[in-house]
């Protein structure tokens, strides 16, 4: 299908394999490489911004396992990262846990929160299960706010990440200490969907009743998902916590989950590829946006109040949502794939 | 601590009345056309800062304000179907969902954009000199608001059994299918009842920012509307009227009860009462007091 001309698999290995001619394990080599050795010739400033692609590609992508592959909706993503930023904020600042084990205990801690949030997924549905999750952000929000051991309204410090003695003090070290989650959980992402999990997930987002009858277990399966998808949202807020050094709810609002919703329908839903190009699309933009756009306008139209700028971001975010949803709705993604047979069958159409 | 009480009471009613005014947003789309509206808030927020437009920087008279703010409603429900929705009739109840979402952050940096200094006070509509009610003193303008919400909702049900429009739109609700082989244009139902939805929202959003003021907190005001049409039930007129006061209530008791006899622990719990009941609701009972539940099939 996908394949060049000319190339058979004999054994099923090989027909199972997502790498299967030289040209693309070099490719995928020459990718990892540039990723790896790309601290050397990017700015500190763009470094910073990497990070953020990474540790939002986290995120995405474990929304993704549930709302992509599972079907089920979560307008509360933001919160379960607030979880795991927390959890790991929490047992560094305050007890001095080991970083390594405080990144894995938020993963769990957000799993086992998402967890308790998803127990209604398994009567409800669609716009009630949505509700749900939003119901779910405005709660973990608040017992943030309100508990003193999370720093309450002010806020907590957050150490650095470390291993042993490796510190992870510049954004160099931190980006390869993200990249690699980042590149790890892609492929864990990848693999899920081609196991049986990853097939009764698919069952399920296209139509539970049918895939109850067929055997497959909801209950067991959308908890699954919840659990699979908020436990990458932990971990992606523990390193989040690490990476700014200090955390308040702020960063955590509901309109941070609407964008994560919105990189994933621009990147496109249930494929592995989608999260990648959506985050680093709106990332990179939200950025552009911020540092060079929005000063620009305040300086251009003095006219106007101050701080009106500050709306053209939500605004062409916003836009962007809609239009990817009516005219391109399975998102870059599906643009990326009609770009490889193309060139596949380059020079002829078809 | 029986004045309180009843303070409270009154407050919550009043309050909850709002929500429920909010809620019929909702549950008028759901009904024609089963889209899930989550721009509620936004909604609220925008209208809001649209009347303070019209009557405090354009100084407009009251009723001019007043008729500018309705066609206002009207426009934005009209433009939302029209430009957001009515492309992706039915589609996925997952890209309805989100595109809500995605004109919910539109409206936010729009409002950003035009009234950025984000809190600002309407004008008094009502009186405030307080009311005395048995011993419990209370100001005016709740009193105003309960009134208000319940000529309201007295409307719309009139309109809803008699008026030629209110019949279509609850043929639709009933059976697309069967209303568009009677001649009736279903889009321009939906789009009818996105413009009611607009209106009553505006109305509700107005009525909280003049006893609370304009600020970005209302967009939680339109938010916590849901727990009213989850409690009441999605497709339930009746449902939000009754669920409204019901957690309006639960919000104001629960919050002036639990702080008189918690002080420390619960500052502000009232503003995640209303999300509390969703939850509870979802497990118990998740289509509500007189939601329809539906029996579905493969």
């Amino acid at each position: 299908m996908s394949l060049p001309c000319g190339t058979r698999n004999f054994t099923y290995a090989e027909d199972m394999a997502i790498i299967r001619t030289r040209t693309q394990w070099a490719l995928f080599a020459a990718v990892l490489v540039l990723l790896f050795t790309s601290p050397l010739y990017l700015s500190n400033y763009w470094l910073g911004v990497a990070n953020l692609i990474g540790i939002t590609l986290i995120a995405v992508t474990g929304l993704n396992i549930l709302m992509g592959y599972c079907g089920q909706l979560s307008i509360g993503h933001a919160g379960f990262i607030a979880v795991g930023a927390y959890t790991s904020a929490i047992l560094t600042n305050r007890f001095e846990v080991p970083f390594l084990v405080a990144l894995v205990s938020s993963g769990l801690t957000a799993g086992v929160i998402g967890l308790i949030f998803g127990i209604p997924s398994v009567r409800v549905k669609g716009f009630y299960l949505a509700i749900t999750t939003l119901a779910a952000q405005f709660i973990i929000i608040w017992v943030i706010n309100h508990w003193q051991l999370a720093g309450g309204f002010v806020g907590i410090k957050v150490p650095y990440a470390s291993i042993g003695d490796l510190v992870f003090r510049s954004e160099s070290s931190q980006f390869s200490l993200i990249a690699s989650i980042a590149v790890l959980t892609t492929f864990f992402a990848k693999n899920l969907a081609r196991t049986k999990v990853g097939r009764a997930f698919i069952a399920v987002r296209d139509n539970d009743l049918a895939a109850e009858v067929m055997g497959v277990n909801l209950f067991h399966y959308k908890l699954l998902a919840f659990f699979i998808g908020c436990f990458m949202a932990g971990i992606a807020g523990s390193l989040l916590a690490h990476h700014v050094g200090f955390m308040n709810t702020e960063q955590f609002s509901l309109s941070e989950s609407i964008l994560f919703i919105g990189m994933l329908i621009i990147g496109g839903l249930g494929t592995t590829i989608g999260p990648i190009f959506g985050v680093i699309f709106i990332r990179i933009l939200q950025q552009v946006l911020t540092v060079q756009f929005v000063p620009f306008l305040e300086k251009t139209f003095t006219a106007f109040p101050s701080g009106f700028a500050t709306g053209v971001t939500p605004m062409l975010f916003g836009l962007i949502i809609i239009l990817f949803l009516i005219l391109e709705p399975r998102g870059l993604a599906h643009r990326w794939t009609l770009f490889k047979s193309a060139y596949r069958l380059w020079p002829f159409s078809y | 601590m029986a004045q309180e009480i009843l303070q409270y009471t009154i407050i919550g009613i009043a309050v909850g009345m709002v929500y429920a005014l909010i809620a019929l947003g909702f549950v008028l789309i759901w009904k024609s056309s089963s889209v899930a509206n989550l721009t509620l808030g936004q909604i609220v927020l925008a209208s809001s800062w649209f009347t303070y437009s019209m009557l405090v920087q354009a100084k407009l008279p009251l009723w001019l304000g007043f008729i500018f703010v309705v066609l206002f409603a009207l426009a934005l429900g009209w433009a939302i179907e029209r430009f957001a929705l009515r492309a992706l009739i039915a589609q996925p109840i997952l890209s309805l969902i989100t595109v809500t979402l995605g004109v919910s952050y539109f409206i936010e940096g729009v409002v950003a954009f035009i009234w950025p200094w984000s809190v600002d006070a309407l004008p008094r509509f009502f009186p405030n000199e307080p009311v005395h009610i048995g011993q419990a003193v209370i100001s005016q303008e709740y009193l105003w608001v309960v009134s208000i919400c319940l000529g309201l909702f007295g409307l719309l049900s009139l309109f809803f059994r008699y008026h030629k429009m209110g019949i279509a739109m609850r043929a639709t609700a009933d059976d697309q299918m069967a209303v568009q082989a009677c001649g009736i244009p279903v889009t321009s139902i939906f789009s009818t009842s996105w413009m009611f939805a607009c209106l009553v929202a505006a109305v509700g959003g107005i009525l909280v920012s003049s006893l609370g003021g304009i600020t970005y907190g209302l967009v939680e005001t339109g938010l916590k509307a849901f727990s009213v049409v989850i409690l009441g039930g999605l497709d339930s007129f009746l449902g939000a009227v009754l669920a409204g006061p019901i957690i309006g209530l639960a919000e104001s008791l629960g919050s002036g009860l639990l702080y008189r006899a918690f002080p420390l622990l619960w500052p502000g719990i009232k503003d995640i009462i209303p999300f509390i009941i969703i939850i509870i609701v979802m497990v118990i009972k998740p289509f509500g007091l007189f939601g329809e539940s539906r029996i579905e099939r493969i």
